[in-house]
């Protein structure tokens, strides 16, 4: 199905959809020329024209680079509402919401760990449920304890002896969305969250032991505490059944306020409520609450991740070094200040499958990043490698402080089935160097990395329209996949 | 349309759709019924394989929707929900009762075991995108978006 939207090349890194019909603004799409014929051959710019559509929209309806096709917002897609007359739409978070990634960085020289990548994969694998239905037998909530989870995020995992407090500091919004109310969320939502916390589950959801292969600015590089051959460690999941469950309740909620308040839907997946509304604010609040919970899930994952090195590698937590570099939401809607028009304005920012890249100085940038700007990562297939960069004033000027997430997909699942059908895909990443390890067969043969676009070319496109600032690549050397 | 390519689809009860990050059913049936119940096996045999599956538990399911679309997506949802708390996978199902705004049906199976069952693909949620249900060339057929 080819797109029939109109656009219109702005500049190398720039196309625009001009605002036309019911759009009440145009839409903007960084990417590549030859990334741009990709897109076209599904329905994700018509995507990012129907989110032009929603009331209260500012600037832009936007689309980074590794903007795909998904449902209702396309994925990799920005866009900010303000108080007013602006909404909020589940679908423009997604089921998982606040998935999202976190970087540790280590001690530790890839020639130390390579002889040990196998067992070192085999203990994360078992200390870290993963795969369909991953729960944890271990560890089941109470509701007041999920309570607590859905409230203070990371924080309850660091209070109950998961993590350092100095890991808080690390965390966009250091692992706490103000605002949650576990009271909002569903009995539904809680009892599919109460033995999941901990749990990698399935999909593209990973733990990932790799190295700095590249550094592209030493300075930056520097003051993130990475340099070249240092051991990493990427944690890729987020919210689990709970934000799903979340996601689907208010999905309901949402169809039916769309109608009470006369908003004219282009498709249903794209409910929302204004912001202003009983029905958005209590969205907000279960968001909120859900995007701890999957806070509060990284976090408890870096402590097995750490205890894992200390097991397999014998060695104290102070040698070994896992400190937390930063950890970021890649499916949100934050609450934010953005300057529109020369003015100071509050916004809710969708962020479907995009990062927030805020630079030097700003108050939201953590402390140890003033200088660098606020790290992001974006992790690419399993095969290739993974980036590490920095935001920039540009992304706050133009993007609202955004940049891509990963590589997006090219194929789909089906497509990269029968390109893996014969072959043995785990054989042919350990020829490589790359250990994996994943709970099914199909779920590593659909995340082949030909089944990803090079995340490179997507870095190269944030890079250089300028919404972010590339600063070390990374290459696995060992995953776990879910 | 060669007779017996007709022949073929008219038993065809789902298939698979490709959809570039997740995927999507489209679901048959001669009755809504019908389509309900292919519709429960068509996600189950996204999960693992089915025909892997005893019946040896039973689900009693009830809901309500706005609408029959939102119904199908609440039932697909609904069986996502049992298997994430319980670990149920229907391997057959059956409709006892269904008008536009509620369904009762009845799911056999087991409790997934990852060392006698297959993983297949993860599903996160039945969605609202492109879904729709029309009756066509005599048939009732389904459409729907599945977020992995």
């Amino acid at each position: 199905m080819a797109s029939q939207v109109k656009l219109r090349q702005v500049d190398d890194y720039r196309w625009e959809i001009p605002r036309e019909g019911k759009m009440r603004t145009r839409g903007l799409i960084f990417t590549s020329q030859k990334m741009m014929a990709k897109i076209q051959e599904d329905q994700s710019l018509q995507q990012v024209a129907n989110v032009a559509t929603l009331p209260g929209i500012e600037g832009a309806s936007l689309a980074m680079p590794d903007i795909h096709w998904g449902y209702g917002f396309p994925i990799g897609g920005v866009a900010a509402f303000n108080l007013d007359e602006g909404v909020v739409s589940p679908g423009g978070v997604g089921y998982d919401i606040n998935c999202g990634v976190r970087l540790l960085r280590t001690n530790l020289q890839r020639l130390e760990v390579e002889p040990r990548i196998e067992e070192l994969v085999n203990a994360l694998f078992s200390n870290i449920p993963s795969g369909l239905g991953s729960r944890r037998k271990d560890l089941k909530l109470t509701v007041p304890t999920l309570h607590q989870v859905m409230r203070l995020g990371a924080g309850w995992a660091v209070k109950n002896g998961y993590g350092h407090s100095q890991d808080l500091e690390h965390i966009e919004a250091r692992g706490q969305i103000p605002g949650a109310d576990p009271e909002l969320v569903s009995d539904f939502a809680k009892n599919r969250g109460k033995d999941q916390l901990g749990t990698l589950g399935s999909g593209n959801h990973f733990v990932e032991v790799g190295y700095v292969l590249e550094v592209y600015d030493a300075k930056l590089a520097a003051a993130l505490g990475l340099h070249k051959d240092q051991v990493t460690v990427i944690v890729h999941t987020g919210s689990r059944g709970l934000g799903h469950q979340v996601c689907d309740d208010y999905i309901k909620v949402m169809l039916k306020a769309s109608a009470k308040y006369g908003i004219e839907l282009p498709d249903r997946q794209l409910c929302c409520a204004p912001l202003s509304s009983p029905e958005g604010q209590r969205y907000l609040g279960a968001m909120a609450a859900a995007a701890n919970f999957a806070f509060a899930n990284r976090q408890m994952i870096t402590h097995w991740v750490r205890e894992s090195f200390e097991q397999v590698l014998q060695m104290g937590p102070k040698d070994l070094g896992l400190e937390l570099v930063y950890d970021v939401a890649h499916n949100i809607a934050k609450m934010e200040e953005h300057l529109v028009n020369g003015k100071k304005k509050k916004l809710c920012v969708h962020r479907k499958g995009a990062t927030r890249a805020f630079p030097p100085g700003h108050p939201e940038t953590p402390a140890a990043y003033q200088q660098t700007g606020q790290p992001v990562l974006i992790p690419g297939d399993m095969g290739r490698y993974s980036f590490v960069l920095v935001g920039t004033e540009q992304a706050l000027t133009e993007t609202f402080g955004s940049t891509c997430h990963g590589a997006g997909r090219e194929m789909s699942r089906h497509a990269a089935l029968k390109v893996a059908k014969g072959r043995n895909i785990v054989r042919e990443l350990a020829a490589q160097g790359i250990v994996v390890r994943g709970a099914g067969r199909a779920t590593v043969d659909e995340e082949i990395p030909e089944a990803y676009k090079d995340v490179e070319a997507v870095v190269a496109v944030a890079h250089g329209a300028g919404i972010s600032k590339k600063v070390a690549k990374l290459k696995p050397l060992g995953v776990i996949k879910g | 349309m060669k007779p017996a390519a007709s022949r073929r689809k008219r038993k065809e009860k789902y298939r698979q759709i490709a959809h570039t990050a997740d995927l999507g059913l489209r679901i048959w049936g001669d009755s809504r019924e019908e389509l309900f119940e292919n519709a429960g096996a068509a996600l189950t045999a996204v999960l693992t394989d089915r025909r892997r599956l005893r019946r040896q538990k039973t689900a009693e399911i009830l809901l309500v929707a706005p609408d029959l679309e939102a119904l199908l997506v609440a039932w697909l949802n609904y069986l996502l929900y049992l298997y994430d708390v319980d670990a149920f996978l229907g391997r057959e199902f059956k409709v006892l009762e269904l008008t536009p705004q509620r369904l009762a049906a009845r799911a056999r199976g087991e409790t997934y075991d990852p060392d006698r069952h297959v993983s297949r693909t993860a599903v996160k949620a039945a969605t609202y995108h492109h879904l729709e249900i029309a009756k066509r060339n005599g048939r009732w057929q389904a459409t729907v978006i599945l977020d992995l």
